[in-house]
């Protein structure tokens, strides 16, 4: 017999219908430390409150349906044991997920998720000019395979969609889900829309990811989101250049260290906002530099800069970057 | 203990008073730092995106001087150190590692992927901890409440990272604690800080921004403390766009990590380089019983 500790758990309860505001009630239970916290929602709806509402399926970190804010952090609750949670948190307190209306306690409305999903057309595009052979398979070589093989493994959950700060901040955002599969079609072999779905992300899109890897943190599945909206950024650039305040930033960056080998903090602003955005900053900067002076500077030439010059011209070409 | 000293660019520029604090704080503990005057920037999150190959070629430079060296690297930076920690890894994929190996035999240098990256508050984790820092604190920092604001970069991807629970660290609250100080938990802490695109799309970075110092705020927090300087750029010089963007006033001090030991270790806020900072550190300066001379 495996033995049982008490577990304190504090949940979200709100029914925006009833309720004047969202509170916490507090539970106890006993139970053995490996219990997934999804077990301890549904004994405390059986055995203490029958109208806790929550979605989950599977219970085997399958499905995805059951993810939720377990002690500030976005997850499956079929996937979260209650024993780590109580050694770091001595309690575990559950919320329903960020970035999306509650429907009623746990339960959140979904639709912007799917909408944002909508917005990258999530299906292979016919290309036109290599058509699928009809009524036979369309092979892919292994390395082609290899390019996206963790975006697959994606069961839309929305965990990382609540993690997701940019979201918060920028509902335009379209959220680390739905970028990590416009990754998928982007570097698709059989996909006919590469170059539309890269040039129509940009505006209000792709840049706006903070890369803070809180999606990546939080994916069950290891898809890593993050890193794949960096590739999708070195992708984008590469066709069509720095167009956006965000690529022009990251190539600004990327020249601004050929010359000195360190970040020439005054120039780049020149260099990703122009003269215009340059006089915008310009109190700002002025104000930084009363206390910094050394903004007004150009930083020193670090020893060997040659070397560094030198991995430009050979690792640039091959690019065909800016 | 001596290491190789990776201060980054900001360090070495707008935010001087980070490298003052680190050379104050390394003496007194008796780190030696090694300075390497061929050091480039870490590519900071942006040559990357720009272009992946030259980004960890850029830091394979870097990692190899220290390799040769036989030192660990020492950053004072969350950017630097996942950058540099994320060309370790990338260099793990042959594809990579062998453009990148093949561009640096041009050059003259070979990196074999020995350099281990650190942070300064993996440094003192690691080598100095509570037992051995409580008796070396002079000026206690009895009294003042501070939140720990940690920047993704040191905590996330964890796998890169490779040293703290990427959402529920404790190393930053432990080492405050142990200089006296009170540690206060809050959400903010391992959020990010909004300088990614404060360059982009600047009234989010700010309203980012001013929501961690609010949440910090909210939570009694009387001061801020991070280990990296982009937040620092997000949250202290930029607290005045931060507040507009929250719509009200905000008025928290961000010190530096290594400030903090460094004032519980008996620095002046003058050898600190506190008078440089955009929002005064005097309130939480005269919790603790000093206060800094204008600059």
């Amino acid at each position: 017999m495996v033995e049982s500790v008490a577990v304190p758990i504090s949940v979200y309860r709100y029914d925006p219908g009833r309720d004047a505001a969202p509170r916490y009630v507090d539970y106890t239970l006993d139970m053995p430390r490996h219990t997934p916290v999804l077990t301890a929602l549904l004994r405390i709806r059986s055995e203490v409150d029958s109208t806790l509402s929550l979605r989950y399926s599977c219970r085997s970190s399958i499905c995805g349906s059951c993810a939720m804010v377990i002690n500030s952090k976005s997850r499956l609750a079929c996937q979260t044991q209650v024993g780590p949670e109580l050694d770091l948190h001595g309690r575990i307190v559950v919320d329903p997920m960020r970035n999306q209306p509650v429907l009623r306690d746990l339960v959140v409305d979904q639709g912007p998720f799917w909408q944002d999903y909508e917005r990258i057309v999530p299906h292979l595009v016919p290309d036109p000019a290599h058509p699928m052979p009809v009524g036979k398979p369309n092979p892919m070589t292994p390395e082609e395979v290899d390019r996206f093989y963790e975006t697959p493994r994606c069961i839309a959950c929305g965990a990382c969609y609540s993690a997701c700060p940019a979201k918060e901040a920028d509902p335009t955002f379209p959220g680390p889900m739905a970028l990590a599969k416009l990754y998928r079609f982007v570097v698709d072999p059989r996909d006919g829309a590469r170059r539309e779905r890269l040039l129509r992300i940009q505006p209000g899109g792709l840049w706006t990811c903070l890369r803070c890897h809180l999606c990546t943190s939080s994916c069950p599945k290891d898809v890593r989101p993050s890193e794949r909206i960096r590739d999708l950024k070195e992708l984008a650039i590469q066709e069509q250049g720095a167009t956006e305040a965000g690529s022009r930033h990251a190539v600004a960056f990327k020249e601004n260290l050929h010359d000195r080998g360190l970040l020439n903090e005054m120039r780049l602003v020149r260099q990703t906002d122009g003269v215009v955005g340059m006089l915008r900053q310009a109190p700002q900067g002025l104000r930084l530099a009363r206390k910094k002076p050394e903004l007004l500077k150009k930083p020193r030439r670090i020893e060997g800069q040659e070397q560094v010059q030198k991995l430009y011209e050979l690792l640039e070409d091959e690019e065909g970057g800016a | 203990m001596r290491l190789a000293y990776y201060p980054g660019c900001v360090a070495q520029e707008s935010g001087k008073e980070l490298d003052m604090a680190t050379r104050w704080v390394a003496n007194k503990l008796g780190i030696e730092l090694v300075d390497f005057p061929n050091f480039s920037c870490c590519g900071s999150g942006f040559v990357d995106e720009a272009n992946l190959v030259l980004n960890v070629a850029l830091n394979a430079r870097n990692l190899s001087f220290a390799e040769k060296a036989g030192l660990d690297l020492l950053t004072v930076c969350s950017t630097c150190q996942g950058m540099l920690s994320l060309a370790n890894k990338k260099l793990e994929l042959p594809a990579i590692r062998g453009r990148v190996d093949a561009a640096l035999g041009q050059l003259g240098l070979a990196y074999h992927g020995k350099t281990k990256v650190k942070h300064l508050l993996q440094v003192l984790t690691e080598s100095f901890p509570p037992e051995r820092l409580r008796p070396l604190v002079v000026r206690p920092l009895t009294g003042l409440k501070v939140g720990a604001f940690y920047g993704c970069h040191l905590l996330r991807p964890a796998d890169e990272l490779g040293w703290e629970n990427g959402e529920d660290p404790h190393s930053f609250e432990d080492l405050l604690t142990a200089l006296g100080a009170e540690p206060v938990l809050y959400r903010g802490r391992v959020m990010c800080c909004g300088f990614p695109i404060l360059f982009v799309k600047e009234g989010v970075a700010n309203q980012i921004a001013g929501r961690q110092v609010e949440d910090a705020a909210a939570h009694g927090a009387h001061a801020m403390a991070t280990p990296c300087p982009l937040c620092h750029i997000s949250l202290d010089s930029f607290q005045n766009k931060a507040a507009k963007a929250v719509g009200h006033d905000l008025d928290m001090p961000i010190f530096h990590l290594p400030q903090l030991v460094g004032l519980a270790l008996g620095a002046t806020p003058d050898e600190l380089g506190l008078p440089r900072h955009m929002v005064d550190t005097d309130s939480a300066l005269r919790r603790i019983g000093t206060v800094a001379v204008p600059g």
